[in-house]
């Protein structure tokens, strides 16, 4: 039987269960008592910022083109001509998957149809089925995809901030890819990514909700063995190896402007950090947000100067992205006196990097993080998130928990420090 | 206390005290409803700026409090929401309720006025912000396309105006005017107080509810008053057709559609009927229209059971204009025609129960629900297993005699204007 090691949580009453199959899949399970909603996910550790590797049935470096993972989620989840979304609402299922720089991801919600529609999950993401014909059709679906964003002005500001800060890293490049890129995937393409990316010792599975645990286990691990005929052999996990594009420390352009037909004008400041790991960058992620909360909230100085100069309505948003690849801090704000906003915000960033941090904000922040994350508990999207987050750092589930209780004030005079303006860079949306 | 609520359930950590303000509403009233929900939630007497407000929420462990306006129907709702942890999570066993309970009090009850007038400041930042969301809807062209049908379909109705009003209704606002519309609203609106969530702890919730708000809970209006739907029975013999240019890569090709001459029991086939047309990825439209014919990403039907009609939207590229257009009617006729597959019935149903069933397992879904069926049958009698059960029932002749009384009554088409 499986060794299942369990991690309780006391201050959000939660059981989480994990255990590794013999083929190397991952398995937590978050049980939430009383609720009626069940997760399921299954996600394999890669994204759109892959693109060079060695393809592990060859054994050759292929490069292939930009967003072939994305491309991969929509056709996997599809099988011989039905779309996964109608076999899961066949079922009285629903079910998507999204792709992210980092992670692809197979999720169903049920409330009273679990067991089918785990079997259905594990099936639709084992059992690639890609014909010249199939990727054809999704070359128009996935260029209307691709055209609904063009059109948004928030995705554009924001790949507009990572082209300025990026000079290689793939991170700079739409997720679902250009409609150049993907009219080069072809079949092939696809099972190469698939054949060296969806092993089941670079997935996992994740499971919320109020589910027997033994039971769960055991129709995964069924399941897994009638699609993998080598189950049980001590298959060679050899590690994946993937080539990064070196990326220099300077960023790309200090600037970048576009012109759309939108009414209200937008803002984002990147600041292109140096990469950290495991738990640090779930500390990086807290100290961000209480940075946010300290210096952008509405009980910040900032946001009540503004206001009352008439130049923004909400708070501008202070965000910190990191992953094993990459790591940077993004501020954006909406406004129709946006090269005013803009002055602002670069004066005043760099004011408080040279200023004491107010220790009474640092304590209502610090407050306001630990219900926060209480709070969250009381939705189950929050318990696979932290999983998840988890397992592409590769730290422990819970540790945002005792991390939130040992930040200190120098954690962000410190974190405000890397707020350089040698790594700083805007992107505007104006009026057409 | 017969206006006050309670959902009480132990699996939740938070509680959800909803306090809604709900009226009638003419058309030009609309903006200034919507500034005065923004100026009330920007301070109070005891709370006068947001600093101070923010301040109290993040030392009350990041409770939150939001107000909100929404249309339920013709009606117009503005809504004070505030969540907060039972005291049984909070370290020491805080207990943030009674400051959370006056706190709203003073933000609905105790305005920062001054011998009958707003803060002339905040009135005028509040008119730009609104001035702002009015203008904005346009950036996001597929939600623009969907109001601008909602609003054509409905011309003559309180509904077709978006929820934030119209810019030409500002203008006349002042700090005099919005403080008359403010008398106005308190003593036209039903008051409706829902509290969902974890309420081990907090038996007498309701007396202190009832301590802090007094006889301001007492409304002269009942849910009695209140129409929800001022039917609009003027339908188009021919379809409309409306055309709007933009510069964007993508298209917003929409329909407007009305049902004729249905009794309240044909609500239910209409939720069926909807999933099978286009609000699940089992649905013709998603199937033949996205999947079968790659004619967009975005396609789906939304059914506005108040206001008896429907809108249809997709993002496409502007050269498919006539056959997208040709899909759809091909869909709407089938349906008519008796083409419903046993699967493609039971799949719909099942989706929609399932989401049904999902409410359980959310504070606000379960408040929203009883705020509506009050205002929808006068009552709280009818529960989620009811409406589940209704659901269950609804057979496939049901659905094709309904799909009858279903008109195109506009379409409406949002061009880009860019070359793809």
């Amino acid at each position: 039987m499986y060794k299942i090691e369990v991690i309780k949580n006391s201050k959000l009453d939660e059981l989480l269960y994990t255990t590794t199959l013999r083929n190397g899949l991952k398995i937590y399970i978050c049980k939430k008592a009383g609720y009626k909603k069940k997760i399921g996910m299954f996600g394999t550790k890669y994204g759109s910022v892959v693109n060079d590797f060695v393809d592990k049935v060859s054994g050759k470096r292929v490069t292939v083109p930009s967003g072939v993972a994305h491309f991969l989620e929509h056709k996997l989840f599809e099988q011989e001509g039905a779309n996964a979304l109608d076999l899961f609402t066949k079922i009285g299922v629903s079910s998507n998957a999204y792709t992210s720089f980092d992670q692809t991801v197979y999720f169903f919600e049920t409330v009273d149809k679990f067991n089918e529609a785990l079997e259905l999950l594990i099936k639709l993401v084992k059992t690639p089925y890609f014909t010249d014909e199939n990727v054809k059709k999704e070359q128009g679906i996935i260029g209307q995809e691709i055209n609904m964003y063009e059109d948004n002005s928030d995705y554009v500001a924001y790949f507009n901030t990572l082209i300025a800060m990026y000079n290689k890293n793939p991170v700079r490049i739409d997720i679902a890819g250009t409609i150049d890129s993907i009219s080069k995937i072809t079949k092939e393409t696809l099972y190469t990514c698939y054949n060296t990316f969806y092993k089941s010792s670079n997935m996992f599975l994740v499971v919320v909700g109020d589910v027997d645990i033994e039971n769960t286990i055991k129709i995964i691990e069924d399941n897994i063995k009638i699609y993998e005929k080598d189950y049980g052999i001590n298959s060679n996990s050899s590690n994946i190896e993937i080539f990064e594009a070196y990326e220099e420390e300077h960023i790309n352009k200090k600037i970048i402007e576009k012109q759309m037909d939108i009414y209200m004008p937008q803002i984002c400041i990147g600041y292109k950090l140096n990469i950290v790991e495991k738990n640090e960058i779930i500390k990086r992620d807290l100290v961000s947000s209480l940075v946010s909360d300290i210096y952008f909230s509405k009980s910040s100085k900032f946001f009540t100067e503004e206001y009352e100069k008439g130049i923004i309505s909400d708070v501008v948003s202070f965000n910190c992205e990191s992953t094993k690849t990459f790591s940077h801090a993004i501020i954006s704000g909406y406004s129709t006196k946006i090269d005013l906003l803009k002055e602002d915000l670069l004066k005043y960033i760099e004011q408080i990097r040279n200023s004491l941090v107010d220790k009474d904000l640092f304590e209502l922040a610090k407050r306001k993080k630990i219900g926060n994350t209480i709070f969250r508990s009381d939705n189950l999207d929050n318990s696979y998130r932290r999983i998840i987050d988890s397992i592409l750092n590769e730290n422990d589930v819970y540790e945002d928990i005792d991390i939130i209780d040992r930040i200190e004030v120098s954690d962000i005079s410190d974190f405000l420090k890397l707020l350089d303006s040698d790594k700083q860079v805007v992107s505007i949306i104006r009026q057409k | 206390m017969s206006n006050i609520y309670k959902i009480n359930n132990e699996k939740f950590k938070g509680i959800s005290i909803s306090y809604n303000l709900t009226l009638p509403i003419v058309k030009e009233k609309i903006a200034e409803n919507s500034v005065l929900a923004s100026v009330l939630s920007k301070g109070s007497k005891n709370y006068p700026n947001q600093n101070e407000i923010d301040r109290f929420l993040s030392w009350h462990y990041g409770s939150n409090f939001e107000t909100s306006v929404e249309k339920i129907g013709d009606l117009y709702n503005i809504e004070f929401k505030f969540l907060i942890l039972n005291k049984k999570y909070l370290p020491n066993n805080e207990d943030v309720l009674d400051n959370c309970l006056r706190f709203m009090n003073d933000i609905i009850y105790n305005p920062l006025v001054n011998t009958s007038k707003f803060d002339s400041f905040i009135v005028k930042r509040e008119k730009e912000y609104i001035r702002d969301k009015i203008n904005e809807k346009k950036d996001d062209k597929l939600r623009y396309a969907v109001q601008k049908t909602e609003e054509l379909l409905c011309d003559k109705e309180p509904f077709g105006v978006f929820v934030y009003g119209r810019e030409e209704d500002l203008e006349n606002i002042t700090e005099e005017s919005l403080y008359r519309r403010y008398i106005e609203v308190l003593d036209e609106s039903m008051v409706t107080v829902i509290i969902s969530g974890n309420l081990t702890g907090y038996d007498d919730i309701d007396n202190k509810i009832e301590e802090v708000f007094g006889s301001k809970l007492n409304s002269r209006i009942s849910c009695n008053d209140l129409i929800i739907n001022n039917v609009n029975d003027s339908y188009n013999e021919n379809i409309q057709y409306f055309e709007e240019k933009v510069e964007s890569t993508q298209s917003v090709l929409t329909m407007g559609l009305k049902v004729k001459d249905i009794n309240e029991d044909e609500v239910f086939p209409l939720i069926v009927y909807n999933a099978i047309l286009g609000d699940t990825p089992s649905s013709k439209l998603f199937q033949n229209f996205r999947e079968k014919e790659s004619l967009a990403y975005t396609v789906r039907s939304r059914y506005y059971r108040y206001k008896n009609m429907f809108v249809i939207y997709a993002g496409i590229d502007k050269i498919n204009y006539n056959r997208a257009i040709e899909v759809i009617k091909g869909e709407l006729n089938s349906i008519k025609n008796g083409n419903i597959n046993e699967e493609e019935f039971i799949a719909s149903k099942q989706s929609i129960v399932a989401d049904l069933l999902e409410w359980y397992d959310s504070k606000v879904a379960l408040q929203k629900m009883l705020l509506s069926n009050l205002l929808n049958y006068k009552n709280t009698d009818m529960n989620l297993e009811d409406i589940i059960s209704k659901i269950e029932k609804v057979t496939i002749s049901d659905i094709i005699e309904v799909s009858k009384k279903v008109e195109i009554n506009l379409i409406y088409f949002l061009g880009g204007e860019k070359s793809v």
